[in-house]
């Protein structure tokens, strides 16, 4: 599918997957002990669009930490390729949650740093950031702090931070929380371009059912409270992806499947008291309502 | 602009009537002779005073006197205490071992260390440096840690997957993410700074513009009391402004647009 063709600058088309077996993660808080993640098992296939669901609180942000390599798991194992996780490393790149941009760095700083710490040289680093900050339209912005810059604008710097540095896998953790629709659409629009332009191993986060489906190779479900893998859909929609796509019948068709397998985890979410599953829980009543009425 | 021009001239009127407001009431607080306040002096005569006073080296000398003790005092301490807050900071081996310690010695006022410093100190000057470094310190170290634990952990982490090591963090990550904090303890420091001083001066100095307030006193020459007043308000807001200026400087990001 997605290969690596026509984009020799950006990438070096060295890409990596990724095996989880059998993960899980406790913490302890004072005499307690709280499961967040119960043997785990997926793979993150090589070259694809891998997109992580579940509700809030389920666990993924722990999952992404724990395949980058910044908290370890209470049992089981994480291999990139087959080399075991035993800390952070450039061949992962992560683009956090809630905005992670040093804040006393311009956007052209920020996106050096990994350049600039490994000693690149001077004049391959200014080619580089040339292209990578032209590739996601921040070249004008290069010079502003991240204070200075959209929501969406500060997405893209984050992420040519992490794509200047070629990483084997790229994973996302819901990167577009917050964005207004028009830019979120925007975005997603523009980060499945790139993906399909590139065809590097991504593992994305989120819990918008349309969002996942749009971006998805094959989408995993997870669980709510303990976080276990509940299933996993593979996503056919043809690529490059469009938003017109969204209206086929074959992406209502997923739709329906996801939503049956997440309603259960949203409501358990929901009853559980966790406030962000209300909107999903809404949504997905709303959406079985319509159904039925269809039926 | 200019729009935000016409503001700042609105402000600086409204700034400007309620020091004209001030004097005023001054002038008939002392002209309608309002009990206990009748010894105050005019505001013409406290100005016509500090004229004269500011005509004398004598006035001058004091002011330079002070600053200097201001500055040796404040920049000791942070050239002390700010790395000392960092370290405590990274490590957290070095905080269980000197935490508590700081935490004894922090709750007792920068002032109740006059005796002891005049006692150990071999001169006056140096026991009064002792008193302004330990006004500044405490302060800049508390503000330091609280700046290096409140750097989130997702820049570190952020930054160590990118490929940097502990120096690259330390350097590039830890130093700017509590600079905000550093500002923030230089100000508050160089404010009490200013209490420690005038009071060391006052009971222990032979100079300086607390001891030049406090001489006064017991001249009993109460417009050149106020003077010295109004000349300690002036000396301490132009030191704040100094490291707000500087703080602005170090910190371009937090610039406004
Ligand atoms: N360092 C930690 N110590 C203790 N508990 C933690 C820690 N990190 C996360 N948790 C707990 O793990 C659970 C899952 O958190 P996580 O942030 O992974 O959820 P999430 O799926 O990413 O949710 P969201 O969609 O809101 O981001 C939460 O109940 C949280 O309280
Ligand atoms: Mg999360």
């Amino acid at each position: 599918m997605a290969g690596n063709n026509g984009s020799g600058a950006l990438s070096s088309g060295n890409f990596g997957e990724v095996y989880v077996e059998g993960v899980t993660k406790i913490y302890e808080k004072e005499d307690e002990c709280q499961t967040v993640l119960q043997d785990c098992t997926f793979h993150v296939q090589r070259g694809k669009l891998t997109v992580l669901m579940g509700p809030s609180g389920c666990g993924k942000t722990v999952l992404i930490n724990l395949i980058a390599g910044y908290e370890k798991p209470t049992s089981g194992h994480i291999y990139i390729d087959d080399i075991s996780v035993v800390g952070p490393g450039r061949d992962r790149l992560v683009v956090f949650q809630e905005t992670a941009l040093f804040p006393w760095m311009t956007a052209y700083c920020n996106v050096v740093f990994g350049c600039q710490v490994r000693k690149v040289t001077k004049c391959e680093i200014k080619e580089r950031a040339e292209l990578v900050l032209k590739k996601v339209g921040l070249y004008e912005f290069r010079d502003k702090y991240p204070s200075q810059l959209s929501g969406g604008m500060q997405r893209r710097a984050e992420l040519a931070r992490a794509i200047i540095n070629d990483p084997k896998i790229l994973i996302l953790d819901e990167p577009f929380r917050g964005l207004d629709a028009m830019t979120r659409q925007l975005m997603q629009e523009f980060y499945v371009g790139l993906f399909e332009e590139v065809g590097r191993t991504n593992l994305f986060v989120t819990h918008e059912i349309d969002e996942a489906i749009f971006l998805a190779d094959r989408l995993i479900i997870m669980t709510f409270q303990p976080g276990r893998i509940k299933a996993e859909i593979e996503v056919d929609l043809p690529r490059p992806r469009e938003f017109r796509m969204l209206a086929s019948p074959r992406f209502m068709e997923i739709r329906e499947q996801a939503i049956e397998l997440l309603y259960e985890e949203a409501a358990k979410a929901f009853a559980a008291g966790n406030k962000t599953a209300y909107d999903l829980v809404g949504a997905v009543v709303a959406r079985k309502g319509i159904c039925k009425k269809q039926a | 602009m200019k729009k935000l021009k016409k503001v700042f001239n609105i402000r600086v009127l409204r700034g400007i009537i309620s020091i004209v407001i001030f004097v005023g009431l001054w002038q008939l607080v002392v002209f309608v002779k309002v009990p206990y306040l009748k010894n105050l002096p005019y505001p013409k005569e406290v100005a016509l005073d500090g004229i004269s006073a500011a005509g004398t080296k004598i006035y001058w000398l004091n002011w330079e006197i002070s600053l200097i003790r201001i500055f040796i005092g404040f920049i000791a301490a942070q050239l002390i205490g700010i790395p000392l807050g960092l370290a405590m900071g990274v490590s957290r081996k070095f905080k269980d071992f000197t935490f508590p310690v700081f935490e004894i010695l922090r709750p007792i006022p920068p002032i109740a260390w006059i005796p002891i410093a005049i006692l150990f100190w071999p001169t006056r000057e140096l026991s009064i440096y002792f008193l302004v470094f330990i006004g500044a310190f405490s302060i800049i170290v508390i503000n330091v840690l609280q700046g290096v634990s409140n750097i989130s952990v997702s820049l570190k982490w952020a930054a160590s997957s990118l490929g940097a090591r502990p120096k690259d963090i330390f350097w590039r990550i830890m130093i700017p993410g509590s600079l905000p904090s550093i500002v923030t303890g230089m100000t508050v420091g160089m404010g009490v700074t200013w209490n420690v001083l005038i009071a060391a001066e006052m009971i222990a100095g032979q100079n300086g513009l607390g001891r030049m307030t406090w001489e006064a006193y017991t001249n009993y020459n109460i417009p050149l009391i106020v003077v010295g007043m109004v000349s300690i308000g002036v000396a301490g807001y132009l030191c704040s402004s100094l490291i707000r200026w500087l703080g602005e400087r170090a910190m371009p990001w937090k610039k406004r647009f």
